[in-house]
């Protein structure tokens, strides 16, 4: 466990965001708007909360990491490199023929990968899963997942939501990142899962709402999450779709991109211009 | 006149195995969809309260939730109505426990039509057939309650994902009971006229019926296989280069399952391949026996079937 300063993981998730799009060159495509959203999360659990070694990816006693939508993979594959789960240069391989990185994470393709997800709604049950048997072998650690707002329909979601209550698994930390965006639209026109607080409350976790794209409160609902308890917790992390590239925020057509060559160009451009502002900031304070 | 041999509740056999398993290995964690007391797992509940865990009656969310405990290191048992972990649940089986290659025990119990009067919803006849289609996955398919015991033993001493079908109705003892290997068949009878392949309950009729054709003089080899995937190909070779004719028995569809494997391991012999199974159709409700009796697999049942495709099967000259 790192203690980062807000501003250090501001830049670090920037940094993710490059990476992300690295993926995406050479006439690559990828589910960037998914991952741009919920990258400031990866980027606080990964390098501020959770008790991890990269060098010893499987130790035991680990926290665990499930990424549920799993088609936000770019996300993942960003921060696991800058995190040095594996070297950077792989990133470039991303769905090359037979890559360890395709459009859907395989953990035994690559370190730090804990499940194989993409079809949706399947790892709030894999989490319990794991929660249950850390909690039999007295491990102490806990297990973060993120799932998409775009997934909650999957019904096998809620049989999750009510196995982690009923089984008071308060070490489960469940972000729901709501970009309020899928493939064909607004997720409230495609279905409407709203108030998803309020659902999972119900079922009876702990529930907290942020802004998921401010590290701030990320790190703020991570302090207050007791591994204790006896009831896991829910983060609704309202962000924004695509957040940090202007061409695409707040698009649906964000889901699935192929940047053109001028597109990506301007798109890291504004990236890092946004960098060496925060690391001025930085060097100011 | 002989006396009616014992018959046993495969459930309870199964539960008791693997509790005593348990017993050895503190990494045996038992899975209920409010099916676990049902599926012989009442005493495994009282001697391990930690190790048994209840998710009520959703499938497809327990069977995620044994890949995460697989993935610490237990040895999940999820254990209920064979047509319920194997279809509710079928995306989970084939990513969280095939795909992520989890040590994971998945058990549908009161399989093929055995839920008689509950019908359709209720029968799994198709379990062989998918589930044998997810890469890595051992269908274990035993045929007598030893076989059931030695089967369990197997499956928790196997690193890798299983799914192993038991029926619900009392069945006889078949075999004297020995070391199990995953894969491998036994040869039952021996004989010349063809090669009968069964599996699972199914055998027990079967042997009743090779045997009644055998008075006729009408000898098969008979091959009895506990595990449809990965079928035993050598012994089946063997024997149908021999014969150069083979018939499958399963009470599950007449394709995809036991004859599709055995089938595919045939394919260069070009040998005479017919199935007796269900016919691929939604099947009728009523009594066990009953249901045995239509579909032809009762013992009577299959001792006609048998001795009509054995029959056909000879030159006309030996008819």
């Amino acid at each position: 466990m790192r203690r980062l300063a807000p501003q250090d993981l501001r830049i670090e998730a920037e940094e993710a965001r490059l990476l992300i799009l690295r993926m995406l060159r050479g006439g690559r495509s990828g589910h960037v708007g998914g991952a741009l959203s919920c990258v400031d999360i990866l980027t606080t659990l990964y390098f501020d909360e959770m008790d991890i070694d990269p060098l010893e990816p499987t130790r035991p006693d680990r926290d665990r990491f499930i990424l549920s939508a799993g088609h936000k993979a770019l996300a993942q594959y960003a921060v696991l490199a800058r995190r040095g789960y594996f070297p950077e240069p792989w990133v470039d391989t991303y769905s090359d023929l037979g890559s360890r990185l395709a459009g859907h994470p395989d953990m035994h393709k690559l370190p730090g990968v804990e499940a194989n997800t993409g079809a949706l709604g399947h790892g709030l049950s894999i989490a319990c899963g794991i929660a249950l048997g850390l909690r039999l072998q007295e491990r102490r650690s806990r297990v973060f997942v993120v799932l998409g707002d775009g997934e909650l329909p999957e019904g096998s979601n809620w049989e999750g939501a009510a196995m982690a209550a009923h089984h008071q698994l308060g070490n489960v930390v469940a972000f729901v990142d709501v970009n309020d965006l899928q493939i064909s639209g607004r997720t409230a026109d495609v279905m409407n899962m709203e108030p998803i607080a309020d659902k999972f409350a119900a079922f009876g976790w702990k529930v907290r709402t942020i802004d998921g794209n401010d590290v701030e409160q990320i790190q703020g609902v991570l302090a207050e999450v007791d591994r204790d308890s006896s009831s896991p917790t829910a983060v609704v992390a309202k962000t924004t779709k695509a957040k940090g590239v202007s061409i695409l925020e707040d698009t649906a057509a964000s889901h699935y991109w192929k940047p053109a060559a001028a597109e990506m160009a301007e798109a890291e451009a504004e990236i890092r211009a946004r960098i060496q502002l925060l690391s001025l900031q930085a060097v100011a304070r | 006149m002989t006396a009616a041999p014992e018959l046993v509740d495969p459930r309870k056999t199964f539960g008791q195995a693997v509790t005593e398993f348990a017993a050895d290995d503190s990494r045996v964690v038992v899975l209920s969809a409010d099916s676990g007391v049902s599926s012989g797992f009442g005493t495994f509940r009282d001697r391990f309260p930690g190790r048994y865990m209840e998710f009520g009656i959703q499938e497809h969310g327990a069977t995620g939730v044994a890949s995460g405990l697989a993935t610490t290191g237990l040895v999940p048992v999820f254990a209920a109505i064979a047509a319920f972990v194997t279809n509710r649940n079928y995306e989970a089986f084939r990513n969280d426990v095939a795909y992520m290659g989890q040590n994971v025990k998945i058990v549908g119990r009161n399989g093929g039509m055995t839920y008689s009067d509950l019908g359709p919803t209720h029968y799994s006849l198709e379990d062989y057939a998918i589930i044998r289609m997810l890469p890595g996955v051992v269908v274990l398919s035993p045929q007598d309650p030893g076989e059931i015991r030695a089967a369990a033993r197997a499956m928790l001493t196997h690193e890798g994902p299983v799914y192993m079908r038991i029926g619900g109705p009392a069945i006889p003892n078949l075999f004297a009971e020995g070391p199990f290997v995953i894969g491998k068949g036994r040869v039952h009878r021996s004989g010349d006229y063809a090669t009968v392949v069964s599996t699972g309950p199914a055998t027990a009729n079967t042997i009743t019926a090779v045997d009644a054709l055998r008075a006729e003089g009408l000898t098969v080899d008979l091959l009895c296989m506990p595990t449809v995937e990965p079928v035993d190909s050598e012994l089946i070779i063997e024997s149908a280069t021999r014969t150069g004719h083979v018939i499958t028995v399963e009470e599950h569809y007449d394709r995809g399952g036991l004859s599709a494997a055995v089938s595919e391991c045939l394919g260069p012999l070009r040998v005479r391949h017919d199935a007796i199974g269900l016919p691929h159709q939604h099947v009728i409700t009523g009594t066990y026996e009953g249901l045995l009796a239509t579909y032809g697999l009762d013992a009577q049942g299959l001792t006609r079937q048998l001795r009509d495709i054995v029959a056909a099967g000879q030159p006309a000259s030996t008819r």
